[in-house]
């Protein structure tokens, strides 16, 4: 075996590659990469010698490997290995040309130019792999040493080099959310109705079927759970499967996100006779994220309706304490009414959840009634 | 119309939550100008009201829930029957009451009705399952 070459630099960018660290579930992207390269370099072979199969080993002779990652924020140097006598195998040679023109049509992508004068359609189909774990605000650089004109990977010249491909479904990662009606354990199939009441598809895997069985026979109970997996989309974004499952939970039957969703469809006369403002998205993101990031997961979670005016109104029935928070979207700020309904105590006041304190003061409103107090 | 007489009122689809209702729909929505709308449970059955709500009146229902009179009457409610629109339609009048009282009524109306359960539900989507 002579001595590797260095073959490829992908520079991968974004928060998680900060401190020259890849995750893990890059991996994953990296090794479809090397599935492109070499079936490339096999096309590359075929155009060039007008032969319909290529040598036998040829995609053994050489093999990829990462042997360092560099700062930058996270450039991965990616060695070709020869595994032959021959100082440069063919297939060496032939990955020398595959490179090239993954990188070519990474570059067309990125500046909407043709993306098929490089790679053939057949072969554009590996980048439902590569480049799927990239989440929003990361790219990879194919030729981070080329300022001019980058080749940038990113989810957006991804969906125009799969666009191009000669497949009629794309793949993501997705998060879904829905209840279950029914499921094939002999398939290991089951449906996941979603909160529009469409039914989708859902391959799993033997880990995830108590999970599943248990929101299965509370269906009539509305048990909702979360899907996080691999969604197959059709070229117009239209979710057709789930094709593999990597995390499944029953969600807490008052989960914030999924509640303040259902919101995110109304539209202004929601409540009929011209009534009912709709709540703005931007406040319904804002109170989603207080609740995950200032409530504490050990205090119950409130049932949410929205308000005719545009609002939230979150509600406790704790201890004989009815509670009341109606919570303003645009300005932050909250009216809790709490009432008693055994000593007619009450007690009214006003939060200002814009800031750290006001979360406070209503986590420790939550705790008093909890604990018995007004 | 007698103490024991139901008043019904809709239940918006949004204003459910794992079988548990909002104390909003007790409580009158700014341009209901403090009073409440309801059918007088002696003119009308609940499948009616409720057809009449979505079918004529054309708004949203996912059911129907109920107070008495006698329990508006406790704490000091009036029901004033309003036949204008239709026979049945009726009133219960916040208009006495400030800000806080109306928050105070509608929480009781509501836990009375709750404990009532539904006297009527549309076929609607199973919901989510509550906590209480």
């Amino acid at each position: 075996m002579s001595n590797p070459l260095l073959f490829l630099t992908p520079r991968l960018v974004g928060d998680r590659f900060e401190g020259h660290a890849i995750p893990l579930e890059m991996l994953k992207d990296l090794a479809a990469l090397e599935a492109l390269i070499k079936a490339t370099a096999i096309w590359c072979y075929k155009e060039a010698t007008h032969r319909k199969r290529q040598p036998r080993g040829f995609s053994d002779q050489i093999c990829l490997k990462i042997t360092e990652i560099k700062d930058g924020s996270a450039e991965a140097q990616i060695q070709l290995y020869n595994y032959t006598d021959q100082l440069i195998p063919e297939s060496a040679q032939y990955c020398e040309k595959s490179r090239e023109l993954i990188i070519g049509a990474i570059n067309a992508a990125t500046h909407d130019e043709d993306i098929t004068s490089f790679l053939p359609p057949s072969l554009l189909i590996h980048f439902d792999r590569l480049g799927r774990n990239l989440q929003e605000n990361e790219w990879i650089e194919f030729d981070p040493k080329n300022l001019t004109r980058k080749a940038i990977l990113n989810q957006i010249t991804r969906h125009k080099l799969l666009l191009a491909s000669a497949q009629e479904e794309i793949s993501e990662k997705l998060i879904q959310k829905g209840m279950i009606p029914a499921a094939d354990q002999d398939n290991e199939t089951f449906e996941l109705q979603l909160s529009t009441g469409r039914k989708v598809k859902v391959f799993f895997s033997a880990q995830h079927r108590k999970t599943i069985l248990d929101a299965f026979i509370e269906y009539d109970q509305g048990i909702r759970v979360s899907v996080e997996g691999i969604g197959r989309y059709d070229k117009k974004g239209n979710l057709r499967h789930i094709d593999s499952v990597e995390q499944l939970n029953i969600l807490d039957p008052n989960d914030i996100s999924t509640r303040l969703d259902e919101f995110r469809d109304l539209s202004n006369g929601w409540l009929g006779e011209g009534k009912g403002l709709a709540p703005n998205g931007a406040g319904l993101d804002w109170l989603d994220e207080g609740f995950q990031t200032l409530y504490p997961d050990d205090l119950p979670l409130p049932y949410l309706y929205p308000t005719a005016e545009g609002g939230i109104q979150a509600e406790w029935t704790v201890n004989e304490i009815e509670t009341s928070l109606e919570i303003n979207l645009e300005n932050h700020r909250g009216v809790w009414h709490s009432l008693n309904m055994k000593t007619d105590i009450e007690n009214s006041k006003k939060i200002n959840l814009a800031n750290n304190d006001g979360w406070q003061e209503l986590v420790l409103s939550i705790k008093q009634i909890i604990g018995g107090g007004k | 119309m007698s103490p024991e007489t139901k008043l019904f009122r809709q239940i918006h689809p949004s204003w459910i939550q794992g079988g548990r209702v909002t104390s909003q729909a007790f409580k009158p929505t700014p341009k209901d100008e403090k009073q409440l709308s309801v059918d007088d449970g002696g003119q009308i059955t609940p499948p009616d009201s409720f057809q009449h709500f979505t079918e004529v009146l054309k708004c949203p229902s996912c059911g129907v829930m109920a107070v008495t009179h006698a329990e508006c009457s406790e704490i000091n409610l009036d029901v004033i029957p309003d036949p204008k629109p239709y026979p049945a339609h009726t009133l219960i009048d916040f208009s006495k009451l400030g800000t806080t009282q109306i928050e105070k009524h509608a929480k009781v109306l509501r836990s009375k009705a709750q404990e009532r359960d539904w006297l009527y539900q549309s076929q609607a989507p199973v919901q989510p399952r509550g906590q209480a």
